[in-house]
C-alpha cells in the first residue's frame, strides 16, 4: 500500500501544475500579509481603557432590541445576540479586553479564508486522479498488476487526502511564520472565547486555530471526496472538477436559500459541512445539532465512497 | 509441452450484443500465438478479458491453473501485457515509469529494472522524459514494463502498430527470443498478416467474435505441397498434357499462365514433359501461399454470411 501511495504521490508531484498550486497559495498568503501590514501601519490600537463600559452599553442595546421586537425577532438574530451578550458578559467578568493587538494569531485566523483555495486545488487533484488515468490510457497498464482494484483506488483516495492535508499544513505553517515575522507574537497569551450550548469557555489560541482549521477543512475534504467519486464513476475530470467547484461556491448559498423555506434543507450536504456554525454562529436550520451534522457527513462520505469503489471495481476498462 | 493459458468457452455480451462468442483455445510454453482478425472482430476484447480489464460473461480463462476472474491477483502476476498502445506517464522519465510499475509487483529489485532496461536497449535514454521518446522507444519501454516481474506469459495487443520496419523487426526478434530462450508463452494480436507469419508459431483467426480457425503457421508456409506458376505459350496444350499424367490435379489457367499445386520433386519431371511436347516455357516459379490468402479464404468462406454485422470497437 505504501508503494502505491508513493506512486500516486510521485505522479502528483512530477507535474508542474502541482507546484503552481502551492506557489499560488504562498503568494496569496504573502499578498494578504503585505496588505494587512500596510493597513495596520496606518492606524493604532484604539484606546482601550473604557472597553468595559463600551461592552456594557453594547449589551444593553442588544437586550433592548430583543425586548422591543419580542416575538417577531428572527431566530438566528436572537441566537446571535444572545451569543454576543454572553461573550461580552464573560469578558467583563474575567477582565479580558476585546482590544487585543493584531498578532500572528489574528493573521493565521484571517488567512484561514484561503482554505477555500486549498480546497479548490485539492478538488482539482481529486477530480483528475482517476479520470486522468483513463484519458492518458495508462489505466490499462495500471489495472493489470497483481493488486485488487480496491487497493489501487484506496491508494488514490489516501493520496488526495494527504495532498489536501499537506496544503493545509503549508498554509497554516507559512501564515504562522509570515504572521510571526510581520506582526510578532503577543506578549501574553490571550485565550480564545467560544460559546457553545449557552456557556462561554476559554481555549488556548493555538489549539483554537488548529481546531478552526480542522473544522473549516471538512467542507473541502467532503467536496474533494465528491470530486474523487465523480472522477471514478464518470471518468471525466472536467465534470468532476467543474461540478465540485460549482457546488463549493454555490452549494452553501443555495442550501441557505432553501433552508429559509423548507426544513429538509438540513439533509443537504452543505447544510452540515460547516461545523463552525455550532460554535461561532447559528445552525442553518433550527433543531440541527452537532451530532446530526456529523452523522450526515458520515452518511454522505460513505455514499460517495461506496459509489466510487463499486463502480470502479465493476467497470469494464475498454477506453 | 505444458499449457500456460487456457481460454475455455469464453463469451462476452455487452448491452445484449454478443461481442465474443464461445472462444476457446490454449497457449503453450515457448510458443508465440498470433491472434488474427479484421478490425473490430474482437481481438482487443479477448485480450482485455485475458488480462482482467473487462469481465467475462460466461466461460473462464485460466492462467497456470488460476482463474482470471476468481483468482485475479495470482493469475495476473504471471502476465505481462501491453494493451493497445504502450501508454506511459509522459511527464515521468522512462525509469520512473518502471519504478512505478515495479512497486506494484512483488519482489522487483533495482537490479532487475536495470537488467530489463538493458535487455530492451534503452540504457541511453532511460532517464529522459517519456514525452521525448519516439514510438519505437515507447514500445520498448512498454516491453520492459511487461518483463519486470518475470512473467511466464506475455500478451501484446498490436505490438507493431505504427512502428517502422526496423522497429517491427526489433520487436519480432525480442518476442522470438523470449519464447525460445525463456520459454515464455507469447500472445500477440494483429491485423497485419505478413507480420504474424514471421512472428508466430500458431495463429487463431477471429471474426465477428468467433474463433474460426486455429492453425500452425508451418502448415501453410512449410507444407509439402505448394502452388507453382508456369508461364507457357500454349496453356491449353500444357493442361492436356498434365491431365494425362495427373488426372486429379486441379489446374487453373489464366491467359498464358497456369497455376498448379505440385510437390517440389515433380517439377523437373513436368518441365521435361513440356519440353518434349515442344511447349515453350518462359518461367516456372513458386507461388508461396501466404497467410493472407489463407486468411481471406477462411474469413470469406466462414464469415461471409454475417457480413453486415457492425464492428464492436
Amino acid at each position: 500500500m505504501t508503494g502505491l501511495i508513493q506512486n500516486e504521490w510521485m505522479k502528483v508531484f512530477r507535474r508542474p501544475g502541482t507546484y503552481v498550486m502551492i506557489g499560488l497559495l504562498l503568494i496569496m498568503t504573502t499578498v494578504a500579509g503585505a496588505f494587512i501590514k500596510y493597513q495596520e501601519s496606518g492606524g493604532t490600537v484604539p484606546d482601550n481603557a473604557e472597553w468595559k463600559r463600551g461592552l456594557q452599553t453594547q449589551n444593553e442595546s442588544y437586550k433592548k432590541q430583543l425586548e422591543e421586537m419580542g416575538e417577531t425577532v428572527p431566530r438566528d438574530m436572537k441566537e446571535q445576540y444572545q451569543r454576543e451578550i454572553a461573550l461580552n458578559e464573560y469578558r467583563i467578568l474575567h477582565d479580558i479586553s476585546p482590544n487585543e493587538e493584531y498578532s500572528v494569531w489574528g493573521f493565521v485566523s484571517d488567512t484561514s479564508q484561503l482554505i477555500e483555495f486549498a480546497g479548490l486545488f485539492t478538488i482539482i487533484i481529486a477530480g483528475g486522479i482517476v479520470a486522468s488515468e483513463f484519458s492518458w490510457g495508462t489505466i490499462k497498464l495500471l489495472l493489470i498488476r497483481p493488486l485488487k482494484r480496491v487497493k489501487i483506488l484506496g491508494a488514490k483516495y489516501i493520496t488526495v487526502i494527504l495532498f489536501g492535508l499537506m496544503l493545509l499544513a503549508v498554509l497554516f505553517g507559512y501564515s504562522a511564520l509570515l504572521g510571526g515575522l510581520l506582526f510578532g507574537f503577543p506578549e501574553k497569551a490571550v485565550p480564545y472565547l467560544y460559546y457553545y450550548n449557552g456557556t462561554v469557555e476559554e481555549q488556548s489560541m493555538g489549539f483554537h486555530l488548529i481546531a478552526y482549521y480542522g473544522l473549516k477543512s471538512i467542507n473541502m475534504l467532503m467536496l474533494a471526496t465528491m470530486a474523487f467519486m465523480i472522477s471514478a464513476v464518470f471518468r471525466n475530470s472536467s465534470l468532476a472538477i467543474g461540478l465540485s467547484l460549482f457546488l463549493m461556491f454555490m452549494g452553501g448559498q443555495v442550501t441557505r436559500l432553501i433552508a429559509m423555506k423548507y426544513d429538509w434543507a438540513k439533509y443537504s450536504l452543505f447544510a452540515n459541512t460547516d461545523l463552525l456554525q455550532y460554535f461561532e454562529g447559528v445552525p442553518m436550520v433550527q433543531g440541527m445539532t452537532l451530532g446530526f451534522s456529523i452523522i450526515m457527513i458520515a452518511v454522505y462520505f460513505l455514499l460517495f465512497q461506496a459509489l466510487a469503489f463499486y463502480v470502479f471495481n465493476k467497470r469494464d476498462v475498454s477506453a | 509441452m505444458d499449457t500456460l493459458v487456457e481460454i475455455q468457452d469464453v463469451t462476452k455480451v455487452i448491452n445484449g450484443r454478443t461481442i465474443i462468442d464461445s472462444v476457446s483455445f490454449e497457449v503453450k510454453k515457448g510458443e508465440v500465438f498470433g491472434f488474427l482478425g479484421p478490425n473490430g472482430a474482437g481481438k482487443t476484447t479477448t485480450i482485455r478479458m485475458l488480462v482482467g480489464l473487462i469481465s467475462i460473461t460466461s466461460g473462464d480463462i485460466k492462467v497456470l491453473g488460476s482463474s482470471i476472474s476468481t483468482d485475479f491477483e495470482k493469475a495476473v502476476s504471471q502476465i505481462g501485457a501491453i494493451v493497445e498502445n504502450p501508454e506511459m506517464y509522459k511527464f515521468l522519465t522512462g525509469y520512473q515509469n518502471l519504478i512505478h510499475y515495479a512497486r506494484m509487483s512483488k519482489g522487483v529489485t533495482k537490479e532487475k529494472i536495470d537488467e530489463t532496461v538493458e535487455l530492451v536497449g534503452l540504457v541511453d535514454r532511460i532517464h529522459d522524459k517519456v514525452r521525448t521518446y519516439s514510438l519505437g522507444m515507447r514500445q520498448r519501454l512498454g516491453l520492459a514494463q511487461c518483463l519486470l516481474h518475470d512473467p511466464q506469459i506475455l500478451i501484446l495487443d498490436e505490438p507493431t502498430n505504427g512502428l517502422d520496419p526496423a522497429g517491427i523487426r526489433e520487436i519480432r526478434d525480442h518476442l522470438r527470443m523470449l519464447a525460445r530462450e525463456r520459454g515464455m508463452a507469447v500472445i500477440v494480436s494483429s491485423h497485419l498478416l505478413s507480420e504474424m507469419e514471421m512472428m508466430c508459431d500458431r495463429i487463431g483467426i477471429i471474426q465477428n467474435g468467433k474463433l474460426i480457425d486455429v492453425q500452425h503457421i508451418s502448415d501453410f508456409v512449410q507444407g509439402k505441397e505448394k502452388v507453382y506458376e508456369a508461364e507457357v505459350d500454349d496453356p491449353a496444350k500444357a493442361q492436356r498434357l498434365l491431365k494425362n499424367k495427373y488426372p486429379e490435379l486441379p489446374v487453373q489457367i489464366t491467359e498464358n499462365r497456369m497455376l498448379l499445386p505440385l510437390v517440389r520433386d515433380s517439377i523437373p519431371e513436368m518441365i521435361k514433359d513440356f519440353v518434349q511436347a515442344d511447349i515453350k516455357i518462359f518461367a516456372v516459379r513458386e507461388v508461396t501461399k501466404t497467410l493472407e490468402d489463407r486468411f481471406l479464404e477462411v474469413t470469406e468462406y466462414k464469415g461471409g454470411a454475417e457480413h453486415d454485422r457492425t464492428d464492436s470497437k
